[in-house]
């Protein structure tokens, strides 16, 4: 057979690039506003709502309005500038670069215009669901699930799009952005689905099928990663084709894209645990994320220097071109950001900035400084291409740059200082040192200044995106969409994915690695003496592997440089990098962990009313703001624990059946693990805790009025909305399958069971004279028998129950279980004498 | 972007005369070099390779390092230790007449309670003890007890209720309407406590100065 090399004119689909751009400008602005909306509502409490009284003109009346309130809106400003402002912006990266690496027009345009379509509808749903209460209760993952199922199809639509143009590729070889890309297609997919598994109890509300420490690893391994996935890979995907585009300059270095590739994607799932240190995640776990973390440095900073370094002998350009300002600008956040992280990950940091504002301005310099940078890098870089034009204006853009480089320094200075100052305030101790010097909502009231100049750091940033809108509006008006079109000489079958699947994944570096990987892991999990067989093993191992690699490296590259001329296997090797991860953390947690390990405490069941309580509190987003961890840290034990407990940090088991898991991210407020009481005394079901239940029912209507100072929104709507009583049956129906030992019971069973609670509690309410504002005309009885109908009362049902747990006395002490480091090394450690209860005097 | 004079030489004929590579293929007209990855960055690399290794040794094998339980619980053992100490330095100190006497005659001592009696009780108690909060024209009774009613539901001693607020409400107590209070020895020290005492002492003057 004669190959004949023919030539074709292809039409790329410019038009899906200008949309994803558009629809990513909009999302973009929205987001960027509810952003600044929630940052004042935590300098004024008011913001909540209460100031549509004075934009109303009389037609709103209240002190707060539910579909405002920041534990709300917070996940709908986190999940519009993941999803909807950076998602939009990578599909248009991405459509435009992969079409022009491999030299075709995209697999299929119906597939694009689904893709698009659908992924404005979910935006769209995702923007009516949240501000409506309706969520899973995980950070990132809040959507509900008919809303997972669209976005999972829809990721499939674009991951089969994606792939169907590479097949048909005609460049025989995968350029880096393309390896970014597969990453991110491949890993999202995996996080994302085994994030949001969850039963339906409705429509509208489902159970996670994991819960407490489980639920918390497998949230983390998917809110960790994608940061990774989503935030970073297709950006640096994006950086490698635009920059050098932008530069006109050759990319800086082929084998440091290859070694922090590969390192990048291997390490980052690893250290997803860091965001549970110092809680009661078992050790093992928490040890791999920090160090997996630190690891993790130099593969960032691989992309940050191959960013930077492939600008050397352009440096003039970063005068006078704002593509270039944006991506300087944007890549040095990068490497900021991903030194911080390291940082951050260290135990002993991670005790000051977890649960405060500096973990708030690390993840605003990556998502302002390197997200919004590059977007903005991009959008110059494409308006004027995709319309045929000039781009409007370069002093607007140079505006841009500097209006919004003012805005994210304010910010992340502020929250850098009020998040220190706010910790060192919290675990400073009075000259005793045998109590606290400061009461919580003093640690807050200290910061106010910081809060008000995060809000003008924000809003600086957003003007500044505004102006790129404009920008970009203006350059499409002058010009005309054009799609280009190109004549490619087209690449012969037989040129592209030869390679045998043996191949591809037996050969020597392979072999290296995967042994490698083995003997290191049987090192972590065998008992002691076994696992320092498997350590020197594997140090052989590197010893031999890097002896043949100095020998052979040739090999090696040319092996690597066919492998990315071959998709499919290509694919696979990064699905088994990324996946291995989270296996080896996950899977143990799963299969060892759930009813042994928990540490002598195990959680009490909820009762009915206090789930439907619970479901309350997930729905109004309350974790945003309080977490329920009290972890091991001395300051953390001294103001949260109980008095004369000295392992009074949160247990394990105490989490055990919270489906999702509340340990919550950032204190906004203070922790809440030990609210819960036991049962009052003649009570029949109602506890009461920590407070009481009046002071829960005034801190709802008015937090100022038990603290003052409080940043807390109102709850007016709590007394007016009612408990959905009917709901509990199926709800329960649902956590018994997963696994939560509710005893038997009927439906009317049930129902009486949480309305005769609820009784319980209104009684007590109004036999301590509680008096509702906005219904004066109700008094004795009456006011009873409604309270007992109100969220209000299950809401507070919860409160009185939350981290009540009974005493289980561990069954002959420690035992080295397989697949738990930490109970080996307890096992070979001489016996420590248990923690003693010191009883107060 | 190739006809620059400086360009380097491509392929293996640059690495074969120990020059930079500029690799031969190009993607949609976009260079590669080759450059050697720089030492420092290996460094870093290799080098959080090797602590990640060094680290868990300690931790697992050597059994080097305190887990963060064991600090914690150490640490903590002592606070209570001393918190112990000092209450029983206090109460040594203390007793109904130097309360009543000394603490809460002393304007400096009687303000800093009333400081902390602000930031912590008023919730409860009101502010001025009453246990009461005015919303508009309506009374609105709060959960803690009345302070300035004359009724002492545990004894109306200075010791006793320096007790009680150090303790918390007394365990087999049935609480008001349920509700107990907290111990507050966590979070005060005993001289804040007493302060507190003191300042509702002197807001109860007829009271107190009739006691022996």
């Amino acid at each position: 057979m004669i190959l004949v090399k023919t030539n074709t004119t292809i039409t790329y689909d410019d038009t899906s690039v200008r949309q994803f751009m558009i629809a990513s400008i909009i999302w973009g602005i929205v987001g960027m506003l509810v952003g600044v909306i929630i940052a004042t509502q935590l300098s004024w409490w008011q913001m909540n709502g209460k100031f549509l009284e004075a934009f109303s003109f009389g037609l709103f009346k209240g002190e707060g309005l539910s579909y405002l309130t920041f534990g709300r809106l917070r996940p709908l400003h986190t999940n519009a500038v993941i999803f909807a402002f950076v998602g939009n912006m990578m599909f248009a990266g991405v459509y435009y670069s992969t079409q022009r690496l491999c030299k075709v027009r995209m697999g299929s345009d119906f597939l694009s215009r689904l893709h698009f379509w659908g992924w404005q509808t979910i935006i769209v749903a995702a923007a009516i669901t949240l501000p409506a209460g309706l969520t899973r209760g995980k950070e990132y993952a809040e959507l509900i699930w008919p809303i997972n199922i669209a976005v999972a199809l829809i990721w499939v639509v674009f991951a089969i799009n994606f792939f169907l143009t590479i097949a048909k590729r005609n460049e025989p070889s995968l350029y880096v952005a393309l390896w970014f890309y597969i990453a991110t297609i491949i890993t999202i997919a995996m996080l994302y689905i085994v994030n949001h598994l969850s039963i339906p109890t409705s429509w509208i509300h489902s159970y996670p099928i994991f819960g407490g420490l489980q639920d918390g690893l497998v949230q983390w391994w998917y809110g960790h990663n994608a940061v990774a996935f989503f935030l970073t890979t297709p950006i640096l995907g994006i950086m490698y084709y635009f920059l050098p585009k932008a530069a006109n300059r050759p990319v800086y270095s082929y084998r440091l894209s290859i070694v922090h590739f590969w390192s990048l994607v291997f390490i980052y799932i690893w250290a997803g645990p860091h965001h549970l240190l110092n809680t009661d995640l078992p050790h093992w776990l928490q040890k791999l994320g920090m160090l997996f973390s630190l690891m993790l440095w130099a593969p960032s900073w691989g992309g940050m220097l191959n960013g930077l370094l492939t600008l050397r002998g352009a440096w003039g350009q970063l005068r006078t071109d704002p593509v270039i300002k944006f991506f300087v600008a944007g890549i040095t956040f990068y490497g900021m950001a991903t030194f911080e992280g390291p940082l951050l990950s260290i135990s002993a940091v991670n005790a000051i900035s977890h649960y405060t504002d500096w973990t708030i301005g690390h993840v605003h310099s990556g998502a302002l400084g390197w997200n919004g940078f590059m977007a903005a890098a991009l959008f110059y870089w494409l308006a004027p291409r995709l319309w045929k034009t000039k781009l409007w204006s370069i002093s607007l853009a140079n505006m841009h740059f500097w209006i919004g480089l003012v805005g994210i320094l304010i910010y992340v200075a502020a929250m850098w200082t009020a998040g220190i100052s706010q910790a060192l305030m919290l675990n400073q101790e009075d000259a005793t040192g045998t109590t606290l010097k400061y009461e919580f909502v003093e640690t807050l009231k200290s910061i106010h200044l910081e809060y008000f100049l995060r809000s003008l750091g924000g809003l600086l940033y957003l003007v500044g995106f505004i102006l790129c809108g404009v920008n970009i509006f203006m350059t499409a008006r002058s010009g005309m969409a054009t799609n280009e079109s190109v004549e490619v000489a087209v690449l012969p079958r037989e040129k592209k994915d030869f390679m045998k699947w043996g191949e591809s994944l037996v050969n020597d570096p392979l072999a290296y690695i995967f042994l490698g990987i083995i003997l290191v892991c049987l090192w972590f999990f065998l008992p002691a003496h076994a696992n320092l067989g498997a350590l020197v093993a594997a140090i052989l191992l590197a010893i031999k592997a890097v002896r043949t690699f100095r020998r052979n490296s040739q090999v090696w590259a040319n092996w690597h440089e066919r492998l990315i001329e071959n998709y499919l296997p290509f694919t696979l090797l990064v699905f088994i990098a990324v996946a291995i991860g989270g296996a080896l953390q996950i899977i143990p947690s799963l299969v060892v962990n759930r009813d042994k390990n928990i540490e002598g405490r195990l959680q009490e069941l909820y009762t009915p009313l206090e789930l439907a309580g619970r479901d309350i509190y997930v729905s109004d987003g309350c974790y945003n703001c309080h977490s329920q961890m009290i972890r091991t840290l001395k300051p953390d034990v001294m103001r949260y624990g109980r008095t004369g407990i000295a392992d009074d940090f949160s247990h394990l088991g105490e989490s055990l059946y919270d489906h999702p898991y509340q340990w919550g991210s950032k204190r906004t407020g203070p922790d809440l693990a030990r609210e819960g009481g036991p049962v009052a005394q003649g009570a029949k079901h109602m506890r009461i805790g920590k407070r009481d239940n009046i002071w829960h029912y005034n801190h709802f209507l008015n937090p100022r009025q038990t603290s003052d100072g409080s940043n807390m929104p109102n709850y007016p709507w709590l007394f007016e909305s009612k408990t959905d009583f009917k709901g509990l049956p199926k709800k329960i129906a649902v956590q018994q399958k997963i696994g939560v030992p509710w005893p038997a019971m009927t439906k009317d069973e049930i129902e009486q069971l949480a309305r005769e609670q609820a009784m319980e509690i209104a009684t007590n309410l109004v036999q301590g004279g509680v008096y509702l504002e906005a219904k004066p005309e109700l008094k004795g009885d009456e006011l009873r028998n409604y309270l007992a109908d109100q969220k209000i009362v299950a809401l507070i049902a919860y409160m009185q129950k939350l981290g009540a747990y009974r005493e289980v006395s561990p069954e002959g002490g420690a035992k080295p279980t397989p697949l738990d480091p930490d109970s080996l090394r307890k096992a070979a450690m001489p016996l420590e004498p248990p923690a003693a209860t010191i009883k107060p005097h | 972007m190739s006809d620059q004079s400086s360009e380097p030489k491509r392929g293996h004929f640059a690495q074969n005369k120990g020059e930079v590579i500029l690799r031969e293929h190009e993607y949609d007209g976009i260079q590669e070099f080759d450059q050697k990855l720089p030492n420092w960055w290996l460094f870093t690399f290799y080098g959080a390779i090797v602590w990640f290794a060094v680290y868990w040794f300690l931790y697992y094998q050597l059994h080097h390092l305190r887990s963060d339980r064991e600090v914690v619980v150490a640490e903590m053992k002592a606070v209570y230790e001393k918190k112990a100490k000092e209450l029983e330095a206090t109460l040594a100190s203390l007793d109904d007449q130097t309360l009543v006497k000394t603490w809460a005659t002393d304007a400096g001592i009687v303000a800093s309670g009333e400081a902390i009696y602000t930031t912590n009780c008023i919730a409860c108690h009101g502010a001025d003890m009453s246990a009461v909060m005015m919303a508009g024209d309506q009374k609105i009774p709060l959960p803690g007890r009345s302070l300035n009613d004359g009724v002492w539901e545990y004894s109306g001693k200075p010791m006793d209720i320096f007790k009680i607020i150090n303790q918390g409400s007394p365990v087999d107590a049935k609480g008001l309407n349920g509700a107990k209070m907290q111990a507050w020895g966590q979070m005060l020290t005993p001289k804040q406590i007493a302060e507190v005492t003191a300042y509702i002492i002197a807001k109860n003057p007829k009271e107190f100065s009739a006691q022996p």
